[in-house]
């Protein structure tokens, strides 16, 4: 390592672990860990108690019409409990990411302390790439949260390691691009609350472009449609993962960086 | 004094040089065609009123702005191009406090240290060294948020003197500080003088004669008076600068 390299990672490690520890130590970051078990739970045990349902209806003595013991193959705990609770734990990250991406950059903005950072020995690209992986690791720790319940699926159903790891790296994946649109957009702003809403209003749009066929024809609907997180999320949570897919979520991710390290630049011209 | 702070470049001169520097802010001229010369270990204050382009000038020096025109050099340096060595030149404190409030003084001071390239023996003497410097010792452990405004300024001061840099720059250096803890601030900038090139930024015409050795006033975003302090001080009309009457246009200085 040259002395100018070495002399640049003592300040980068010094703003990571700044970054980690205001994440880590404000009341948002508790709410929105506890709110992640807590829904995960919830739509745990609600997919389970429909999955319970109908398990119950095929088998009663009340289907007289089918053969005794026959049950749908879709009628499954993976299929009724474990991929709509990660489809829905996808959607539920737009929902809570935002709101620990709003503050990384607005609030040095609003409090001027972007001056102090932007005048020391870091590098606008030091401040984005310390920012950056702080947040994602940050996003990856309130997705460990949710691990318990899908967990126990693998235990229970049978399902395979392969197939859970797969399914959290989509969720990852998920949640890396949703936290990327979210601190591009506090890059620009002073204000946390229009961070969150433009982060919130640009996440719901990448999410499902689908809504967008009726008005671009089925040609453009369908790129449109390949573009969506959800698209390439529903890969993942079949347990397979696509390098495509997750190329995507990484070129989303380094376009939500090239226009941060923008915006820092626009700081000084504007 | 940081290794990189050491290296000097073979063309320096002036600790600040400006050459025409200029900053528009839309049609807001905010500085014109700027030139001036600070020297290596000068106490120089930058004057003027609200709105007259000191702080343009100090962020075009540090590089948190760019000049839409002329340039402008530390140690011979360029903020646009050689960003790196000139902020390993400098501290700086603005007039508003830039602070995390959700840490604690002393874990504050650290960071700011790392952040100048700071670390190891030399941080823990460097921020031991500012808290004794600035009467901060018995705050050290408390959360920066916490603390009243003046205690704020003086964490504020603190971080910019932390790591000894060649160029310090304050602003307001005083304000929301009681008296003695304003005296505190005066000597630490005493003692800076002759070692550091000191740039005070101030409405407070009676600092400046007390601190520095030369002044600038600016107005509108344009020089008009250079020299020395006393000269200056006692040769303009700076009420009117400062203090216009009532419906007057501030007043350009003979």
């Amino acid at each position: 390592m040259s002395a100018r390299t070495a002399g640049r990672a003592r300040p980068l490690r010094a703003l990571f672990r700044k970054e980690l520890q205001v994440l880590f130590g404000s009341p948002v970051a508790y709410m929105t860990l506890t709110f992640v078990g807590l829904v995960t739970a919830l739509l745990f045990f609600d997919h389970l108690r429909v999955y319970n349902q109908v398990l119950f209806v095929y088998t009663s003595n009340a289907m007289r019409g089918f053969e005794a013991g026959t049950i749908p193959d879709h009628v499954n705990l993976r299929d009724q409990v474990f991929v709509p609770l990660m489809e829905t734990l996808a959607i539920t990250l737009i929902g809570i990411v935002p709101l620990v991406t709003m503050r990384v950059f607005a609030e040095e903005r609003s409090r001027g302390t972007d001056e102090l950072l932007l005048t020391s020995r870091l590098s606008p690209n030091d401040i984005v790439f310390a920012k950056f992986t702080a947040t994602y690791l940050f996003v990856a720790v309130l997705l460990a949260v949710s691990f318990v319940y899908p967990a126990t699926s693998v235990v229970r159903a049978g399902l395979g390691l392969e197939h859970l790891g797969a399914v959290y790296l989509g969720l990852l994946a998920v949640a890396v691009g949703i936290a990327s649109i979210g601190l591009a957009c506090s890059a620009f702003t002073g204000s946390q609350l229009i961070a969150a809403i433009s982060a919130y209003a640009i996440a719901f749009v990448m999410y499902d472009f689908g809504w967008a066929s009726p008005f671009v024809g089925p040609d453009l609907g369908e790129v449109l449609a390949r573009l969506s997180f959800h698209a390439r999320f529903s890969t993942f949570s079949e347990g397979l993962v696509v390098p495509a897919d997750a190329i995507y979520f990484l070129g989303v991710a380094a376009v939500c960086i090239a226009i941060t390290r923008g915006s820092l630049d626009f700081v000084r011209v504007r | 004094m940081t290794q990189a702070a050491t290296e000097t470049n073979p063309a320096q001169g002036a600790a600040v040089l400006a050459e025409g520097l200029s900053r528009r802010f839309g049609e807001h001229q905010a500085l014109d065609s700027l030139s001036l010369s600070i020297e290596p270990g000068e106490s120089f204050g930058l004057l003027g009123a609200n709105g007259a382009g000191k702080t343009t000038f100090i962020r075009l020096v540090t590089g948190y702005l760019l000049p839409t025109a002329g340039t402008v050099t530390v140690d011979g340096f360029s903020p646009v191009t050689q960003a790196d060595e000139v902020h390993a030149r400098l501290g700086f404190a603005a007039e508003t406090a830039r602070l995390y409030p959700e840490l604690r003084v002393e874990g504050f001071l650290r960071f700011a240290g790392e952040i100048r390239g700071l670390g190891g023996d030399a941080l823990d003497a460097a921020v031991a060294r500012a808290l004794e410097r600035f009467e901060l010792a018995s705050a050290s452990r408390r959360i920066v948020g916490h603390l009243s405004k003046g205690y704020q300024q003086r964490v504020s001061l603190a971080q910019a003197f932390l790591h000894e840099p060649p160029l310090l720059i304050v602003d307001e250096p005083t304000s929301g500080l009681d008296p003695l803890h304003q005296e505190v601030v005066r000597d630490v900038l005493r003692e800076a003088r002759g070692g550091q090139t000191v740039i005070l930024c101030t409405h407070d015409l009676d600092e400046a004669r007390r601190l520095t050795e030369r002044v600038a006033v600016l107005h509108r975003g344009r020089l008009v008076a250079l020299g020395a302090t006393a000269d200056v001080l006692d040769g303009a009309d700076l009420e009117r600068l400062f203090h216009p009457a009532p419906g007057e246009e501030r007043a350009e200085v003979s």
